[in-house]
């Protein structure tokens, strides 16, 4: 025992003031259930509508308690980034800290009010969370999504462009690409849900890339990307980026800019370190096997990259001066600078294809001579012929099509133009051809007149946004929700395009049917109208007895899933058999050498 | 080559014999052992027994995205949650070069001490119960309860928040939550009276704390005391003061101290430091609402977050002492390591061991009690 | 739609004057019958990759065809038959698609599809108005499942020329 200083020395009594307790309301509360707080983090609840199934959730789960379960039945759209699954919670596991919240990219998962669940069953420590809560007894959110504990950067870095003033009179590329630090911030932002992966038609690993610049490792990013894309090049400045419409981000931000940091891989890379890594894995020793590709744009290239890299002896036969199809003749070179195209071009000819440019087939090597000395022939020519809307007035010569011209444009051909221009059309091609007419009359006049007509409204145009907003930015009038009704000739000359009101173009099912309304009608002047509408296949170098041979499908080569025409021996790839945009015909392009090559295979083995 | 903490199991002479105290043990915080050798009731020797709570929270946390770890850390220590969530935070703040928002850094103080009196009250209400006295250990439980609505209101979770993130907090506060905690700052008050009676003023714990595994200001320094445990043996030392963090600069606060160095002045300290921590409270009350801003820095996406490489200790004085963090990155998306400095790791081996030898074996459950030796800061 | 272009034309001037239903069936029936004949000869005439198009064409028509063939010969119309039916003014438009138009020597898919558009939009608005004229009842019913018929016929055309020639818009 110890002296306690008297200052310290209590009573015996003291304590006893205690029993005065027993006549107070208890502190704590009845044996009830107690609301939870209004952000209390509970049993989870997930909007299935919103919910994507991109797997975040997962990702950020530290305690591997959420699981992506696939629910049958449930819509799977992969060009929309919807995938059919949820996230599976085990109570055993999770610690409610709530960055599954946090990271949701769509807001769709919460947290509840609801904290009580009693059973001896372990089963039910495993739930499939919906809407209406753990036990379905509608509970409310409690920490849900908030801007302040939101942790995805919903903000694209800004892409630097050539401002309109110095880029209206000359075909200069208009996208300057990422420099290191945009481009590393650009990528910090992907959550590597694969989406974008299921998107692509090509199915390029856009995550795998996209962390390899994260990682600041370029040449792995390149590697990755010619795992599926032999046109970096190309699709890193003009591809429609399904990838960034299915990007989970987008859901409330800004997709990541996929295609720019494609871009920006290839446009960081030395073009000998790419042909080099390009060709990885190329079998060297020659299989004695040839193939000949009809058609250089990018189904057929594709095609022959991969068959050469396979030890195939491929040649390609272009008709025009140069190869690259609608890449180098219908794109202008202010999407697309043709010394990228040529920088893709080369890889592929470094892999051994052989490309011989003006080379028609049916006039200068007939079918019959490229079938007899190949073991397979691809053809892949592409839409090349115009179509037109042949409204009445547009057999007059001053009435052209959109194709023809960019062909001329790229050429370096004159164009005559007799003044203010009509184009006819809302697809990106209508766009590429009123700008690149823009160019041409403001280096020529110092002004543009171009007035492009599209039936379709402004918020369901056709050709991608950037094109429409440009094409504005440089002078080019946009009329929307008008259908051509006539070219206007007087005195044998064009004075303009007369259109109607366009009420819709689709009914109810989805299907065109364009309702005008005729008393809606607009004169738009011009010397000269173009049409951008469509195209269609020219087929006339198959000759009779191919075209008799051949099945056909509404007017096109009927082909099996793998590209295989119905005449052994012939496969058929892109446009001129499915449509519509470069990297869909690199994806068949894919296949179809896969097809081939399988067959060469089995012809080597026989 | 024998471990360095090899002991070899001594065979006690006849009229000795050897207990095993713990590891669940009632009248500890369960979960730690101490292995004692008695003659009669006293105490020769005590050797510490840890390792029952090891979950190897620095090993995990090598593995887990900086962002994770915020969702682990509070669990270090469960009466005490906060500091562990801010140290872990500014040493990542501090490898990243984050701003941390001056709202944030308020918030942050509020939560802390809010969480130091929880602390200190299951801190009052374990130590009467070690001498039989449960009361006082219902009333302080019943109290932090009022606390720990605050901090449901607050983070959406009562004991383990995971609310501080590097860069700041992840909510910000919901409106009205200053009214409630001065109401219950108030009522905690109006109680301290009570526990007086019950406690501090009473006789039976003069009776069996006073004296009671009692240290000098040397001692304690020379076994890496802090916190409470070495201002009760003289020593105003305070991180709070001494390496200021956060806003505390701004706020007023004294450093009470004792200068017995024993149990009962350990738990005078703790008592004067839930004053000055409804003082520092207060302050924080009046002037939160006028400080404006953002919550949280920006961040990187959490799956995509690299953190420069380069280490950085962040320390703060928690209910036990000083508390920190060590962490290590070598550029790298998750820590390349982790050292958590426990206050407890200290007062639990090596002070636990000398302040028991000599003492009575009723006085073990005590004078750890008293030390507020948190096993789980000791298992990291 | 005519087969001058892609508007359509919808103003009509009213023209009412009787027919009887066996009158009308007959001038349906060589409508269909006449279409039949004109895309068997053309199926003929294109090279193969329309082939199957026309080929389809004609097939559909010659459904039509055995469809009012049905109806003529069920005891319900064989009492109607002598009923007269106010004609609408689509009555002229349609009958010019009764003779087999001149689409050249090799038309194009765009020409096919567009006259095989108009003829289904002539016929759908004569049935329609048919339909409008007869008395509520069985004959009015048949029209409207005509109309319904060559609605749909219709639909699926628009939706073949747009993929077609719009190439999806590209």
């Amino acid at each position: 025992m110890v002296n306690i200083s008297p200052k310290y020395k209590g009573s015996f009594l003291r304590p006893l003031k205690a029993l005065s307790h027993l006549f107070r309301e208890p502190v704590t509360l009845p044996m009830e259930p107690r609301p939870a707080a209004e952000n209390y983090r509970g049993f989870h609840l997930n909007e299935w509508a919103e919910c994507i199934g991109c797997g975040t959730c997962q990702e950020i789960c530290d305690n591997a308690a959420i699981r992506m379960v696939n629910v049958p039945g449930l819509p799977s759209d992969p060009a929309k980034g919807i995938k059919p699954r949820r996230p599976a919670i085990d109570y055993g596991r999770c610690c409610w800290c709530a960055l599954c919240v946090d990271i949701c990219p769509t807001g769709s998962l919460a947290l509840s009010r609801e904290y009580i669940h009693v059973s001896r069953d372990m089963d039910t420590y495993f739930i499939l969370p919906d809407e209406k809560g753990m036990h379905g007894l509608g509970f409310e959110k409690g920490w849900a999504k908030n801007p302040d504990s939101d942790l995805l950067d919903l903000d694209r870095q800004p892409m630097e462009e050539l401002p309109v003033e110095s880029r209206g009179d000359n075909f200069d590329e208009i996208v300057k690409g990422f420099d290191d630090q945009t481009a590393l911030i650009e990528a910090s932002r992907c959550i590597q849900c694969g989406m974008c992966h299921e998107a692509c038609p090509a199915n390029m690993h856009a995550p795998e890339y996209i962390r390899a610049i994260w990682d600041g490792d370029k040449e792995r990013a390149v590697r990755e990307i010619y795992r599926t894309n032999p046109f970096p090049q190309v699709c890193g400045r003009v591809c429609t980026h399904r990838c960034e419409t299915a990007c989970s981000i987008g859901r409330r931000g800004d997709p990541v800019a996929i295609r720019w940091l494609k871009r920006y891989a290839m446009d960081s890379v030395e073009a000998d370190r790419i042909r080099d890594i390009a060709g990885e894995g190329r079998v060297t020793e020659p299989t004695g096997r040839s193939v000949a590709v009809v058609g250089s744009g990018p189904a057929g290239l594709t095609a022959a990259f991969d068959l050469a890299k396979r030890g195939h002896a491929v040649t390609v036969y272009e008709s025009k001066p140069q190869a690259g199809g609608m890449m180098r003749y219908g794109i202008p070179e202010y999407r697309l600078p043709y010394d990228r195209l040529d920088a893709d071009i080369a890889v592929i000819e470094a892999m051994g294809v052989e490309i011989r440019c003006g080379q028609a087939i049916g006039s200068d090597v007939s079918m019959a001579e490229l079938r007899e000395k190949n073991d397979a022939v691809l053809v892949a020519t592409g839409l090349g012929q115009a179509r037109s809307t042949r409204v009445p007035g547009t057999d007059h010569p001053n009435v052209a099509s959109a194709i023809v011209l960019l062909d001329k444009v790229t050429r370096g051909e004159e164009i005559d133009l007799p003044g203010p221009v009509v184009v006819i059309g809302g697809g990106n091609v209508a766009f590429d051809i009123a700008r690149s007419l823009a160019r041409l009359q403001k280096r020529r006049d110092g002004a543009v007149a171009v007035t492009l007509v599209a039936l379709e409204e402004r918020d369901a145009m056709l050709a991608d946004e950037e094109e429409v907003i440009e094409a504005q930015e440089e002078g080019i009038a946009v009329f929307n929700g008008r259908g051509p009704r006539q070219v206007v000739i007087e005195d044998g000359a064009v004075r303009g395009l007369e259109t109607v009101k366009c009420l819709s173009i689709f009914d109810a099912e989805g299907r065109f049917h364009p309702m005008y309304d005729e008393q809606d009608v607009v004169l738009h002047e011009g010397a000269m109208v173009v049409e951008a509408i469509g195209q269609a296949a020219d087929t006339g170098y198959l000759g009779d007895e191919l075209t008799e041979a051949l099945e056909w499908q509404r007017g096109r080569i009927q082909i099996a899933a793998d590209g295989r025409t119905s005449v052994d021996g012939l496969w058929a790839a892109g446009d001129l058999v499915q449509g519509p945009d470069v990297i869909s015909a690199i994806a068949a392009g894919h296949r179809v050498a896969d097809s081939i090559h399988a067959q060469l295979g089995a012809m080597a083995r026989a | 080559m024998r471990p360095q903490n090899y002991r070899p199991v001594a065979h006690p002479p006849s009229h000795e014999y050897e207990l095993y105290f713990g590891p669940n043990h009632p009248g500890i915080e369960g979960n730690y052992a101490i292995r004692v050798r008695l003659k009669g009731d006293v105490i020769q020797e005590a050797i510490a027994d840890g390792g029952y709570l090891h979950r190897g929270f620095e090993k995990i946390m090598e593995s887990r995205l900086w962002i994770q770890n915020v969702a682990l850390v509070p669990r270090i220590c469960v009466p005490d949650p906060v500091p562990m969530e801010d140290s872990y935070a500014r040493s990542v703040e501090a490898l990243g070069g984050l701003e941390v928002p001056e709202r944030a850094q308020w918030i942050r103080v509020l939560m802390l001490e809010v969480s130091r009196i929880c602390a200190h009250l299951f801190t009052f209400g374990g130590n009467a119960a070690t001498i039989g006295l449960y009361t006082n250990m219902f009333w302080g439980v019943s109290m932090r309860d009022l606390f720990l609505d605050i901090f449901e209101e607050i983070t959406g979770a009562r004991i383990y928040h995971m609310y501080i993130t590097p860069g700041g907090v992840r909510r910000d506060l919901p409106p009205g939550i200053l009214d409630k905690l001065s109401a219950v700052i108030d009522e905690l008050e109006r109680r301290a009276p009570e526990f007086d009676d019950l406690f501090f003023d009473s006789t039976v714990v003069m009776n069996r704390a006073a004296g009671c595994g009692t240290m000098t200001q040397e001692q304690a320094l020379s076994w890496g005391v802090t916190g409470p445990n070495l201002r009760a043996c003289g020593l105003p030392f305070d991180l709070r003061r001494d390496d200021p963090y956060l806003v505390y600069p701004e706020l007023d606060f004294d450093i009470p101290t004792e200068t017995a160095g024993d149990a009962l002045a350990r738990m005078r300290v703790r008592k004067a430091e839930v004053q000055q921590s409804i003082r520092i409270l207060r302050q924080v009350i009046a002037r939160l609402p006028s400080v404006k801003g953002p919550i949280r820095c920006p961040l990187p996406n959490p799956l995509a977050w690299n953190v420069p490489a380069g280490e950085a200790y962040a320390r703060a004085e928690s209910s036990k002492g000083e508390l920190g963090f060590f962490v290590v990155s070598n550029g790298g998306d998750k820590p390349w390591r982790v050292h958590v400095r426990g206050p407890s790791q200290m007062h639990a081996v090596q002070v636990l061991e000398n302040l028991l030898t000599g003492a009575r074996i009723e006085d073990i459950a005590q004078i750890m009690f008293s030390l507020d030796a948190c096993p789980p800061e000791v298992d990291r | 739609m005519g087969n001058t272009g892609e508007g359509h034309s919808s103003a009509h001037e009213r023209l009412a004057q009787m027919k009887s239903l066996d009158e009308v069936l007959d001038t349906a029936m060589s409508f269909e019958k006449t279409a039949q004949a004109f895309y068997a000869d053309l199926a003929g005439k294109v090279r193969k990759p329309l082939r199957g198009l026309v080929t389809e064409l004609a097939e559909e028509e010659a459904r039509h065809f055995a469809l009012f063939e049905g109806v003529r010969n069920h005891a319900d119309t064989q009492a109607h038959l002598q009923d007269l039916i106010e004609i609408p003014a689509t009555d002229h438009k349609f009958s010019d698609f009764v003779q087999a138009p001149s689409l050249g020597e090799a038309p194009d898919d765009q020409a096919i599809l567009q006259y095989a558009l108009g003829r289904e939009q002539a016929a759908y608005e004569q049935y329609s108005a048919l339909a409008e004229a007869a008395p509520t009842g069985p004959l009015q019913n048949l029209f409207r499942f005509l109309a319904d018929e060559e609605l749909r016929h219709k639909g699926e055309l628009e939706k073949s020329y747009y993929e077609i020639v719009h190439s999806g818009g590209v």
